[in-house]
């Protein structure tokens, strides 16, 4: 009796939730996600949207990757004070972790669940997107907000064809980080050159903390970042002219080997399977000694480990020679894009300018402090800007990246201008599964480059006509 | 003699208790470490990998993952999607099995085997040309598109163990049924299925796991976070801008204890379901 | 039974939504996935063109295909037979317990594993193992059985077997339950009868028990081959397939072909032979229980 009993109230409980969940499931395209949106938005949106004619009026869906904290905070904020603004418009955030974003895009292009705005992990992903068609041109907006806004170096990395496909959202660019209270420790200058970076390395690698760690999980791009600062270093390339990919150059060898020698001398075991978050949670948690990365450094040391804070900052990346002229790797500018499929692209382009906008861009910026520097000219001056403690506490830091950016492109932009070659040497895990290989198979250097050479000219041939 | 052979059954019944003791140490550990680093402080997680005992208790993981990460709503997404695969599951391929075993007497052994065959396929293997249906059919990032595809990797399988159950069934009571003037879905409802209940109900566990715990169609096939399921919003928390093992931990129990909790209450329930109807 | 098959229309309708689900939703995915694999269909262009069997002759010259393989039926072989040892064993030794409170207590923490979905296995695992912050390998360094922290995901040679550990300790619990559930339906009169005739444990166990479940086991074994073998998330969650591929397992490999270097039409050409290996094995396994059945008939 008693099981019966059971069994029925499980059978209604089951239909009433999977009626409720059927019911919901029609509107969930158009409809608001509850998480997303304050409540009454979409009443008031309606209501008011009907009156006002010649207002924006739609929906737009924004994928962002700021999964967590402050970003997301500041961007959602925009977003709901926009659409106060503007009550006929509807926009929905959806946040990917920058590994999930590319996968989703490419399923999308298949599904057709696209988004009409987006970010991008960094101009080479633009290009990707402007390869496969699904991305439409920005410079009615670029010419509307004024490009001069923008620095040169990083709609050039979005240029093709003569249209520029993105907006740059903020710069960051890759530098080297060092704790300054373990070089005063065994009375060591801010190495210049790659062979004092890694004798340095090699020297603080003891029990508790390693010199700096090497990662190449294929899922991620750090083995191509890597192997491209010793190659930029020397003044080379990993594209040759005609566009195809160049690792065998001596100067790549040299590289691969350097990077290796890292791996095995200063770096922990388990790197080899690191991806570019596991990599810096590192030195976020004192752990390293050297890093390379953007200023993003700071705020996860802070959030981390506060109390090795202090001692951390910036230098530009090592040389070959001490002598070398100054050069920068890689400077990044994350776009926004809007998307051509989008039914709706004047609200995409009336909130990119929003979020531009002086009130809700240094917001932005100040969630993650000297990691993400203003892409739009003048904002670095602002009193705004200027007052946060973390950019006056950090303004060497600051500095360094600073002209890092203004001199550097994306990874294989910067002789040859944009290309889906230059983000295919990222995206695809191969200069990363090279290092594996050499690592943990202990294949002949050569032997590898030249695998990994023709397997990226291989996959150029196939995608790009 | 008699004391000898006591003594040995004393001893071997002695020898179980200690394999099953280490046995569960091995199966149980990790969910006592889950537990025991989503109540610590992050300091103290990275600090003292091997402490037993946190420095300071704390509940702020779970704070954050409930109301800042909003994992409520995929709780509620999963529980949907699972029930709702479980359901039509079960109605459909219990139609389906009964069929073949009353009224397919040739056809019916064919039937079930290329059933059976469709459980090989890798879900892997399909993913590109699911996403076009779905696609095509308007029902990407719908949660209705993700119970399809459960459905049809699940039915086919339910349908194979079904037929089992079903064929335990003596013809007899069903005729008997006929003669009192019980039309075939009435005798199929209020006679057989009665008799089958314990073979339905695993059947349905085991589609309901397989559901809550589907990782790869979620990723590919949902894009809100209103719409997607727990696994998704796991797999999203490892790629967050800093790696918060006390909020993964704390996500992590919030899934698996429910989960505990349900599994022994019904392991009675499964024990043999998935087998015993095959092999009778 | 007197059933006339021919003239009754209606027993279409008990088996027309299930046909009708696995024709749309199976054959025409598994249609179009074949007729891809002759193509050099991209994840991201909506153009291609035929290109006959290139695809299988570029993935028959692949190494890492055959690499790929191999991992698999380590995988899958390694995994299967400790599942089955510790599962098997367990269910034994539970059946042997003879307090009820203990029992169940046990068979509660038993089945723990399995009621972590794939994504939290992945999540504790990674965290357990850690090189660096991992419980275990600072309680190995502690304890004395290492001098540095080992190195269980990145390692060459350890990454597998700490798999297939992570994957016994998921999967042994399923083939404890059925087994016992098996072992409960032998009935006591047959080990009565043969205590009283004088039989030892061993034999009991060798001539009643393993005939009576010998069909469950066949059957679990042919499930979880498929299972095992096509599984993907767990080795996609916790090394992605890497080190150097030597975790790169079948469905992985497939899934990077397509998802990351996105070769459409090649990645369906190794889903074809994937397939074709299953349907090859899963023949053999079926005859091996069909035999089995027929003699448990006769």
């Amino acid at each position: 009796m008693k099981r019966k009993w059971i069994a029925t109230t499980l059978a209604c409980s089951m239909l009433a939730t999977m009626l409720a969940g059927c019911g919901g499931e029609k509107g969930a395209d158009t409809q608001a996600p509850a998480s997303d949106a304050p409540a009454g938005t979409t009443e008031d949106g309606e209501s008011a949207g009907t009156v006002e004619t010649g207002e924006l009026e739609g929906e737009i869906t924004f994928w962002h990757s700021f999964t967590q904290g402050a970003r997301m905070d500041a961007v959602q904020a925009a977003a709901d004070s926009f659409m106060k603004l503007h009550p006929g418009v509807k926009i929905n955030i959806e946040t990917y972790s920058w590994g999930d974003f590319n996968t989703k895009w490419n399923a999308g292009i298949t599904t057709g669940d696209l988004p009409d705005l987006s970010t991008a992990q960094n101009t080479g992903e633009v290009v990707e997107m402007i390869n496969a068609g699904v991305v439409a041109p920005a410079d009615n907006f670029l010419n509307t907000f004024g490009r001069d806004k923008f620095s040169e170096k990083a709609l050039e990395d979005m240029t093709w064809d003569g249209n520029t496909y993105g907006i740059p959202y903020y710069s960051h660019a890759q530098v080297m980080w060092y704790r300054h209270d373990l070089l005063d420790a065994i009375n060591a200058e801010v190495p210049e050159t790659w062979q004092e970076f890694y004798d340095l390395a090699v020297q603080l690698t003891n029990d508790d903390t390693y010199g700096a760690a090497f990662s190449c999980s294929t899922n991620d791009l750090l083995g191509a970042r890597y192997l491209n600062y010793y190659v930029t270093s020397g003044g080379g390339s990993l594209l040759n002219d005609d566009l195809t990919a160049n690792l065998t150059s001596d100067l790549a060898i040299e590289g691969i080997n350097f990077w290796v020698n890292v791996y095995k001398n200063c770096s922990p075991a388990e790197t080899v399977n690191y991806t570019v978050l596991d990599h810096a949670t590192l030195f976020y948690q004192g752990k390293t000694a050297f890093d390379f990365n953007s200023g993003f450094m700071i705020s996860g040391v802070q959030s981390n480990t506060p109390e090795i804070a202090e001692f951390v900052d910036a230098a530009p990346l090592p040389k070959i020679n001490a002598d070398d002229p100054d050069y920068s790797a890689e400077a990044t500018h994350i776009p926004l894009a809007i998307w051509e499929n989008s039914e709706h692209p004047e609200i995409c382009e009336a909130f990119v300018a929003y979020l531009l906008q002086e009130e809700n861009y240094i917001p932005f910026l100040e969630a993650v402090p000297v990691g993400m520097l203003p892409a739009v000219a003048g904002i670095s001056d602002t009193e705004a800007y200027k007052a946060n403690e973390t950019v006056q506490f950090y303004g060497n830091a600051v500095d360094v990246i600073s002209k890092a950016i203004e001199l550097g492109n994306a990874i294989g932009v910067d002789d040859h201008g944009a290309s889906v070659q230059a983000s295919y040497l990222t995206s695809q895990g191969i200069i990363e599964s090279m290092f594996q290989d050499i690592i943990t198979n202990g294949t002949d250097v050569e032997t590898a480059a030249k695998t990994a050479e023709d397997q990226l000219n291989e996959i150029f041939d196939m995608m790009i006509d | 003699m008699n004391m000898l052979t006591c003594f040995k059954r004393r001893l071997g019944e002695v020898g179980c208790y200690v394999y099953v003791s280490i046995l569960a140490v091995f199966a149980a550990f990790p969910l006592l470490w889950l537990f025991l680093c989503s109540v610590k402080e992050s300091g103290d997680l990275l600090a003292n990998p091997t402490s037993m005992i946190p420095q300071k208790f704390t509940l702020a993981n779970y704070y954050n993952v409930m109301v800042n990460l909003n994992l409520g709503i995929n709780i509620k997404n999963s529980l949907m999607v699972s029930l709702a695969t479980t359901l039509i599951a079960t109605v459909i391929s219990s139609l389906a099995a009964y069929g073949i075993v009353r009224f397919f007497p040739k056809l019916g052994n064919m039937m079930s085997k290329l059933l059976i065959m469709t459980y090989m396929f890798p879900a892997i293997v399909l993913v590109i040309p699911y996403a076009v249906v779905m696609g095509k059919l308007g029902l990407t990032n719908t949660r209705l598109g993700l119970v399809l595809v459960y459905l049809s990797f699940n039915v086919p399988y339910a349908v194979w163990l079904l037929v089992g159950f079903f064929k335990t069934v003596p013809i007899g009571i069903e005729e008997a049924a006929r003669i009192d003037g019980a039309g075939r879905l009435q005798t199929f409802i209020r006679v057989v299925l009665p008799l089958v209940a314990p073979g339905l109900v695993s059947t349905a566990i085991y589609m309901f796991i397989n559901a809550w715990n589907e990782f790869l169609y979620a990723l590919i096939l949902t894009s809100s976070s209103s719409i997607t399921t727990l696994s998704i919003k796991l797999h999203t928390m490892q790629g967050a801008d800093v790696l918060n093992w006390g909020d993964m931990m704390a996500a992590c129990m919030v899934v698996v204890v429910p989960s505990v909790v349900f599994f022994s209450f019904i392991q009675k329930y499964i024990a043999g379901g998935m087998t015993e109807g095959a092999v009778k | 039974m007197k059933y006339k098959e021919k003239k009754d229309y209606g027993r279409w309708l008990w088996v027309l939504p299930a046909i009708a689900l696995v024709i749309c939703l199976f054959v025409y995915p598994l249609g179009s996935q074949v007729f891809y694999s002759f193509t050099n269909k991209t994840l991201i262009k909506s153009t291609y063109g035929i290109k006959g069997l290139s695809n299988y002759t570029a993935i028959l010259a692949d190494p890492s295909f055959w690499l790929a393989l191999w991992t698999s039926v380590k995988w899958t072989v390694l995994s299967l037979l400790f599942q089955m040892l510790i599962g098997f064993s367990a269910a034994l030794a539970l059946n042997s317990i003879k307090n009820k409170v203990a029992r169940q207590v046990y068979r509660i923490l038993l089945i723990i594993p399995w009621a972590f979905p794939t994504i939290a296995i992945a999540i504790i695992w990674k965290w357990l193992l850690n090189g660096i912050y991992g419980f275990i390998p600072t309680l190995m360094v502690q304890m004395g059985f290492a001098k540095q922290l080992p190195q269980f995901l990145s390692t060459p040679e350890m990454v597998m077997p700490t798999l297939v550990m992570v994957n016994v300790w998921f999967g042994f619990p399923l083939i404890m339950v059925n087994v016992l559930a098996a072992l409960q339906t032998v009935s006591q009169d047959q080990y009565e009868a043969a205590q009283i005739d004088g039989a030892r444990k061993w034999h009991m166990f060798w001539y009643i028990t393993l005939p009576h479940i010998k069909n469950v086991i066949g059957l679990l074994v042919v499930l979880r081959t498929i299972w095992v073998f096509n599984s993907f998330d767990i080795i996609y969650m916790i090394t992605g397939g890497g080190p150097a591929n030597v975790s790169t397992t079948l469905p992985i490999y497939i899934y990077n072909l397509g998802w990351v270097n996105k070769f459409v039409g090649r990645s369906s050409a190794a889903a074809v032979i994937l397939l074709i290996i299953l349907l090859t094995i899963c023949a053999a396994y079926f005859c091996v229980l069909n035999k089995w059945e027929k003699e448990a008939d006769s």
